[in-house]
Parts: C-alpha cells; sequence; structure tokens
C-alpha cells in the first residue's frame, strides 16, 4: 500500500511543502528512507519505530520506503517524525482516515509523545498561503499557531491521540485563535524612571527613539551605559501584530521563542564582543539561521563596548544598517532575513576611560586615544546618527530621590513624534530613512538655519558627510517639539550629537 | 635657490655621519667648510687626525660620488631646502643656541625664519579649554610674529590650528624630513608645510630618537624673541624649552594653573622661578612694546548670555549650568553649541563645560 502525507520544510524564513511517500512491500524488512535526508531525519526511524510499537501500534515486518518529495531539496531537523509515522499506519491500514489537505508536524518521542519543533510559525504562514487549511502539531506549538486566523490547528500531546483524533475516536477540538495583545504593560524590566540624572543622555535616546536613529553612548564604566540601553524598548512604540508577527517568525525558525508563543515585546538582544560575523548576520553550514541582527528586527541591537567587537563582525552591520535586511549566500542558496533594528552602541571615550571624567584623571595621551576610537571605523560611525555623552554619576545623584520621567511619558512623546512621521511618509518609515528626495521635500531649511548650519560646520570643524544625518535628526528634534519647520534650535540640538566626531 | 660653494661644502659637511663636535672642530681647523673640499686630498691626514680613519674614507666616497651636488639633488627631490649658517636667511637669534646648527632643512616659507618669531609650546595633556586659549593667543600673535612650536599633540597643536590660517607658522621638528609621511599627524604637518615653514636640524634620514626631542626644543627656545609654556607637568618637557629660553634672556610666559592640577605643575613652578603669569594676549604684546588688543568677541544673545555667566575657567556639568540658568537640559545644549561655534565656551568631555 502507497500513502501520501503532507509536510513542510524551513528554508530561511519560508516553508517549503513536502509530501511523505510512504510504499509498504513484501521482501525482507527493512527500512528505507530517501530524499535527501540529513542525520536527525535518517535517525526518525528509530524515533518512529519506538513510538508507533509504544503507542499500542505495529511497525510492519515489510520492506519500507519513505520517499521525503520533492527529493531534491534537503530535509533537516525532527519534525518529519509524525509525518513519517502517519504515513507508515495509513499505509498498513492501521488508519483508514482521510489525510487529503492535512499538514503534520513535530518530533516524536520514544514513548510515542510529541515534541515541539522549532519554526512552527513561518510554516503555518507559508502552508497557509499555499492553501492548506488543517494541521496536526504539537502541543507545545500550540501558544504560536494560536495567532493565526482562518485555519483549523490541533494540537496533539502524542501520537495516539494524533490517531484518536483522526479516526474520529476522540477528536481534538482546533486551538483557538488568541487576539494579539501588545504586551508592553508591566513588561519592560527597566524604566527611564530608575535612571538618576543623564538628562543629556536620556533625552539623545528619546530623539534617537522617535527618529529611529542610531545611537552611540561614550562614557566610562558604570556610569549606567548599559541600564540605559537597555530602557530603549520600553520607550518604543508598542508592536503591532504584523511585526509581532514577523519578529516571532524569526525567532521560532532560531528555536528561542518562549512559553508566549509570540514575541509581543521589542526585542532587545546583547551580543557578547567576541560574537563572530556569523552569529551577527545569520548562516550556519546545514540551515542558515538568523543571526543577532535579525532575531533583534523591530527592537534593539545593543554593542557593549564596541571598540572589543571583531572588525569583521562589525563591518558586516553597514549594509544591514542601510538596507534593513540582510541577505545570507551560501552554496546552498541564498536566504533573505529581515534584520531592521535600532543600533545602540557603547564605548568608553579612551583606553583608561576617565577622559572627561570630573574627579578621575584620564591618563590616556591624545595619540593613545585616537587609536582606540578608530577601531570603530568611519564609515561605520557615519551610520550612528545620534553620539552622545553619558558621565559619571555622584552618590548624591543615586540617592537622591528626585521624581524622574517615567517611560511610559517618554514613550507617548514619541509615540506622537512616530504618528507625525507616518503621517508624513505615510509609509512605516521613519525620518533616519529620508533619502536625499525627502530631505528636500520634508527639510526645507530657513536662511537662518543654513547659516546656522554652514557655521557649525566651519567652527566644529564637522565632516561634510554628517550634513544629512545633522538634518535627519534635527527633523525628529523638530518632530518631538510638534513643529511644522525645521528652527535653528532643532539644528544646533543635532549639531550636538555630532560632536563625537571632531574629537576622534 | 642657489647655494654657494660655501654652503654647498656646509651642506655637504653636515650630511656627513659626524657628531657636532667633530664637525665643529674641523670648521674651527679650515674656517672654511669649501677648503675642506677644495683640499681634501692635500690635508687629507689632517682630517683623518680629526675624524677618523674609517671616516676619511667615507668623505673620500663620498667626494667621488658627487659630493654635494648629489646630495642636493636628492634633496631636491625631497622637496627639502637648506639654510646654512652662511645664508643669511639662517636666524641670528638662533647663533646665539647652544650648538646652533649648521644647516636647517626647510620645507615650505623659508623667509619665515627673517621674521620675528614667538614660541607656543605645551604638553600633549593639555585640558581642551586650555587648548582653546593658547589657540586663540596663537591667533593674535600669529600677526607680529611667526609662531614657533614643535609637532606634538594638546598644546603644540593647538598653537598650530591657532597660526596656520595665517600662514605665519614654524613647526621645529624633531626628526628628519623623509619620516614625516610616518608620523602620528602626517596629514598636518604637510599642511604647515603648504601654508608655513617645517624646520628641522637633522638630516632626512634621521628618525626620532629619545635625545632629538629635547635638542629640538633648544632650536624653538633659540629661533623666538619669547616662549609661552601653556601647559606642563612636573617632569613636561616644555620645560627644557623654557630652560632654555630663560638661558637665551628671552622672556618666558606660562599660563597660571590651579593648586595640584597635574597638567600645570610645571607651568606653575616655571612661574615661581622666572616666567610672566600670562593670561591673555595683552600680558605678552605689553612686554614687546606691541599694541595689540583681542578680537571683538562675537556678541552673545540673552540666553547665551545667561549660559556664559553660568560658566567658568574649571569644566562645570551640563546639569549645574541647566540649574543655575534657570532653564532644561534639553533647552541648553542648542545653546552651548551656539557658544562654543562662537568660540565663547568648550567641551572638555563628559557633558561639562568650560568658558574660553
Amino acid at each position: 500500500m502507497l500513502s501520501k502525507v503532507a509536510s513542510f520544510a524551513l528554508s530561511g524564513l519560508d516553508g517549503v511543502p513536502v509530501t511523505a511517500e510512504t510504499d509498504i512491500n513484501n521482501g525482507l524488512p527493512s527500512y528505507e528512507l530517501v530524499g535527501l535526508p540529513d542525520a536527525a531525519v535518517k535517525e526518525s526511524r528509530e524515533r518512529v519505530r519506538s513510538a508507533l510499537k509504544n503507542s499500542g501500534r505495529k511497525f510492519p515486518l515489510s520492506k519500507i520506503t519513505v520517499n521525503l518529495a520533492p527529493a531534491d531539496v534537503k530535509k533537516e531537523g525532527s519534525a518529519y517524525d509524525l509525518a513519517i509515522a502517519v504515513g507508515i499506519l495509513k499505509a498498513t491500514e492501521q488508519l483508514k482516515a482521510d489525510l487529503n489537505g492535512v499538514v503534520f508536524l513535530g518530533e516524536l518521542a520514544l514513548d510515542g509523545a510529541l515534541r515541539p519543533a522549532s519554526g512552527i510559525l513561518p510554516l503555518l504562514i507559508s502552508a497557509k498561503a499555499a492553501g492548506y487549511k488543517k494541521f496536526v502539531i504539537p502541543e507545545g506549538n500550540a501558544a504560536e499557531a494560536a495567532y493565526i486566523e482562518g485555519i483549523e490547528v490541533y494540537a496533539a500531546a502524542s501520537l495516539s491521540e494524533v490517531i484518536d483524533h483522526l479516526s474520529g475516536l476522540k477528536p481534538l477540538s482546533p486551538v483557538p485563535v488568541r487576539a494579539y495583545e501588545s504586551g508592553a504593560k508591566g513588561e519592560y524590566k527597566f524604566d527611564m524612571a530608575y535612571v538618576k540624572g543623564q538628562a543629556t543622555a536620556k533625552r539623545a535616546l528619546e530623539v534617537a527613539v522617535s527618529g529611529g536613529h542610531n545611537i552611540l553612548l561614550v562614557g566610562p564604566p558604570g556610569t549606567g551605559k548599559t541600564m540605559l540601553a537597555r530602557c530603549i524598548p520600553g520607550i518604543m512604540p508598542d508592536m503591532t501584530f504584523e511585526e509581532a508577527l514577523e519578529v516571532t517568525k524569526i525567532h521560532s525558525v532560531a528555536g528561542i521563542l518562549g512559553a508566549g508563543g509570540i514575541v509581543n515585546v521589542r526585542p532587545f538582544r546583547s551580543p557578547h564582543h567576541t560574537a563572530t560575523t556569523v552569529s551577527m548576520c545569520g548562516g550556519g553550514t546545514r540551515t542558515v539561521k538568523p543571526g543577532e541582527i535579525s532575531l533583534a528586527h523591530h527592537g534593539v541591537l545593543f554593542l557593549d563596548e564596541m571598540p572589543e567587537y571583531h572588525r569583521s563582525a562589525l563591518e558586516a552591520l553597514r549594509q544591514p544598517l542601510e538596507d534593513g535586511v540582510i541577505t545570507v549566500t551560501r552554496s546552498g542558496g541564498a536566504v533573505t532575513f529581515p534584520a531592521n533594528f535600532m543600533l545602540c552602541a557603547s564605548m568608553n571615550p579612551c583606553p583608561c576611560g576617565n577622559y572627561g571624567s570630573a574627579d578621575r584623571v584620564c591618563t590616556c595621551t591624545p595619540a593613545a586615544i585616537r587609536k582606540y576610537r578608530s577601531r570603530v571605523s568611519g564609515p561605520l560611525l557615519d551610520r550612528i546618527d545620534i553620539q552622545v555623552e553619558v558621565d559619571s554619576v555622584k552618590y548624591d545623584d543615586l540617592a537622591g530621590d528626585a521624581q524622574e520621567e517615567s517611560s511610559a511619558q517618554v514613550k507617548k512623546r514619541v509615540e506622537r513624534a512616530r504618528a507625525i512621521q507616518r503621517e508624513r511618509f505615510r509609509t512605516s518609515e521613519n525620518n533616519s530613512d529620508m533619502g536625499e528626495r525627502e530631505l528636500k521635500k520634508f527639510c526645507a531649511l530657513s536662511k537662518e538655519c543654513e547659516d546656522i548650519l554652514r557655521m557649525s560646520f566651519e567652527s566644529l570643524k564637522l565632516s561634510a558627510r554628517a550634513r544629512s544625518r545633522i538634518i535627519k535628526v534635527a527633523r525628529t528634534v523638530a518632530d518631538l517639539a510638534e513643529s511644522e519647520s525645521i528652527r535653528p534650535e532643532h539644528i544646533l540640538e543635532a549639531v550636538s550629537y555630532r560632536r563625537y566626531d571632531n574629537m576622534a | 635657490m642657489g647655494y654657494t660653494k660655501e654652503e654647498k661644502a656646509m651642506i655637504w659637511l653636515d650630511g656627513l655621519a659626524l657628531d657636532y663636535a667633530k664637525k665643529a672642530q674641523l670648521l674651527h681647523a679650515f674656517r672654511d667648510p669649501y677648503e675642506i673640499v677644495a683640499r681634501f686630498s692635500e690635508r687629507e691626514s689632517e682630517i683623518g687626525g680629526i675624524t677618523g680613519e674609517k671616516m676619511l674614507h667615507a668623505m673620500r666616497a663620498s667626494l667621488e660620488g658627487g659630493g654635494a651636488a648629489a646630495l642636493l639633488e636628492s634633496y631636491r627631490a625631497a622637496g627639502v631646502s637648506c639654510v646654512t649658517c652662511f645664508s643669511e636667511l639662517y636666524p641670528e637669534a638662533l647663533r646665539a643656541a647652544d650648538n646652533p646648527p649648521f644647516v636647517l632643512y626647510c620645507r615650505g616659507n623659508t623667509r619665515l625664519l627673517r621674521e620675528r618669531k614667538f614660541a607656543i609650546v605645551g604638553s600633549r595633556r593639555t585640558p581642551p579649554q586650555i587648548a582653546e586659549r593658547a589657540k586663540r593667543i596663537a591667533e593674535g600673535l600669529s600677526g607680529p610674529f611667526a609662531i614657533v612650536t614643535g609637532h606634538a599633540d594638546g598644546g603644540d597643536t593647538a598653537a598650530i590650528s591657532g597660526a596656520l590660517e595665517s600662514g605665519r607658522l614654524i613647526c621645529v621638528l624633531a626628526f628628519g624630513f623623509a619620516h614625516v609621511a610616518q608620523a602620528e599627524n602626517a596629514a598636518l604637518l604637510e599642511k604647515i608645510s603648504e601654508r608655513g615653514l617645517l624646520v628641522t636640524e637633522y638630516v632626512p634620514a634621521q628618525p626620532a630618537q629619545r635625545y632629538t626631542f629635547p635638542a629640538r626644543n633648544r632650536i624653538i627656545a633659540g629661533l623666538a624673541e619669547g616662549v609661552l609654556v601653556v601647559s606642563g607637568g612636573e617632569r613636561s618637557g616644555t620645560r627644557i624649552t623654557a630652560r632654555h629660553a630663560y638661558d637665551l634672556g628671552r622672556d618666558v610666559f606660562a599660563f597660571p594653573y590651579a593648586i595640584g592640577d597635574p597638567a600645570g605643575a610645571g607651568c606653575n613652578k616655571l612661574i615661581k622661578d622666572y616666567a610672566k603669569l600670562t593670561e591673555n594676549l595683552v600680558d605678552i604684546t605689553s612686554v614687546f612694546g606691541i599694541n595689540l588688543t583681542e578680537k571683538e568677541a562675537a556678541p552673545l544673545t540673552g540666553a547665551e548670555k545667561r549660559v556664559y555667566d553660568c560658566l567658568g575657567a574649571e569644566p562645570v556639568h551640563t546639569s549645574r549650568i541647566a540649574a543655575q540658568a534657570g532653564m532644561k537640559e534639553a533647552e541648553l545644549s542648542p545653546v552651548l553649541i551656539m557658544l562654543a561655534m562662537k568660540k565663547r565656551a568648550v567641551s572638555c568631555g563628559g557633558n561639562r563645560w568650560a568658558r574660553i
């Protein structure tokens, strides 16, 4: 007997339909698995055999051939176990149900239990687009599947449950659809209210988030750069369902999805400075997995002590910073992951860390400081619109109970500024994404502003490349002030965020 | 540029790997360097007695290989011109220095050597607000004087950036011209050679050594009518420059510093010993009888004036400025940047600002 069972394979963030064809023939008992399986797929034989036996079914003593079609696509991972097991049951007529149009996903344990698989959400989305309506998945993946409307998803805890459901003995009810809820309420551990002082840096963060600008925090060790950075997700606007779905897809493929099923808070990724280019951008020998920049999609990528990172890992950020996507090319094909993140980097002002400190003496020579700063390349610094100094805090400031603004208050202003930008661009773009044409259209400068800008370039010795960056930031500052036109003080504030240029 | 045969011989002699004393001895014995070249074979034994046998061979080989002509050709190709102690461009004041150089290797406008000269030197660790002041004084003094300085970061660079615009700038190197391209601030030195003058007593091939820096400082002191020390710790090289200037009877000026400030301990010691306490341009010009007033500062608006009044010579944190001026910090930063553009305030790092 021959049976066909549908399943899906993951390719990047998309699902590719795979059919598990099972044929039972007379002959010496054997088990043949074809269709370019990798080691994990090949080993499914042992899992399927034990799972069937321990679920009270028979593993046929015949010549079994399983083909995962299309035969020329490499199959990886353990999510085909369920489809193969069901295929064998169907082929041996231990199961008589109609399996047409049902997609099976999941890994089997030896006792027949179903284990959650990674990448279920993107697979469901692709399968839905391909016209599939019914799915059987492990119970552990039910949470993420619950957010997709218009399909019937059955979550089972074990192979027996699947069989009982298919044969109509004990039908499962479909996973109820859950309405999306952005999880901003109380989900962020770090709040601006807990950061004492640092008014300049906080203001810079507000501007950066409002316009989607990247930011560099410069300050001595122990001044709260990391704490400030961790506050960023809390002042970003809530994630929309579309954004959340995109992020969840990536996290699902990476296999780091939490129990919540959907990522509804802005991701905050802070890879260690030993991170390699591949771990940053994505890659891998067999499966191409998303890297840190994709995991930070719609969120924040925080690089603490930026000069300590490998030069190559930093340089690799340049193209995704411009394009918002990263295309990872391997001999097996190219995969494109979204990587639209806000970069927040931090660094010491000098090798000893005390430059500009009020109470400690910097022992670095200007040459040593230049050398340290040059470890972050100019082109990368160019893509960071806002550079701000974070300074050491006095004990009294920390101990004092001065009321600081909470993240929620800042977020309100950010959302207003974002609304103005949505109105302006009619897309999800931010001020930082403006090209030359938009600059001309939306950032016309008065004569007075032009003069100030020219004067600042001359007297502060800014690099000419900084010009459009300054105007973009000035646009954001104006939006925060809800001002139609860019005024001189907006330009000046934007200029103050580029001071680091001429120090280096 | 044409050189006399005397000068050519001097250049050839200076290019030899002989120490200063031996060259001086040779010159003393022959009176005229051309004599050494012209009557080399005749008085070989006498020359050998001074230089040693090995050097004598080297000199003979050098003369046979073209002598001064070959050397001058290579200098010309490298864009280096020579001012010898026989040249009328040679600064008279320098002759008073210890071991005045026989030849000054130059790149740039050599006529600056005959102008009135004033030296401004500082250590590498010069606080930003001091650097701004030094820059302003260099700018003001570059009218009546050509500014002489070194090429280190900090104080020297502040003097350079103040005087470079006018082109009246002499920068004395501690190494030969062949090593300019490898220098940390090669681009800046290149600019100086275009607008001002780079000078060194070293032949192009001479690299920087520990001893070349203090030796260079004696030339800075020797060239200038006066020296302003803008910064310097207890053991800073600027004190060597000041000492040389003092020994030559030149005027020494120094910025005062607060008690215990390591960036200026050397300056304060100089003031205690012999330097004139200097706060502004007039403190210097009055000594030379020059009538020069500081450039009129750009006028300040109301808010700028309010913020400027909260600033002092010592850096103040923005939160304190904001509190004193009664402004929010977000309102403050545009004003501070405007003050920086008007050259009235400078950022000292760590969100702290000082007045200049």
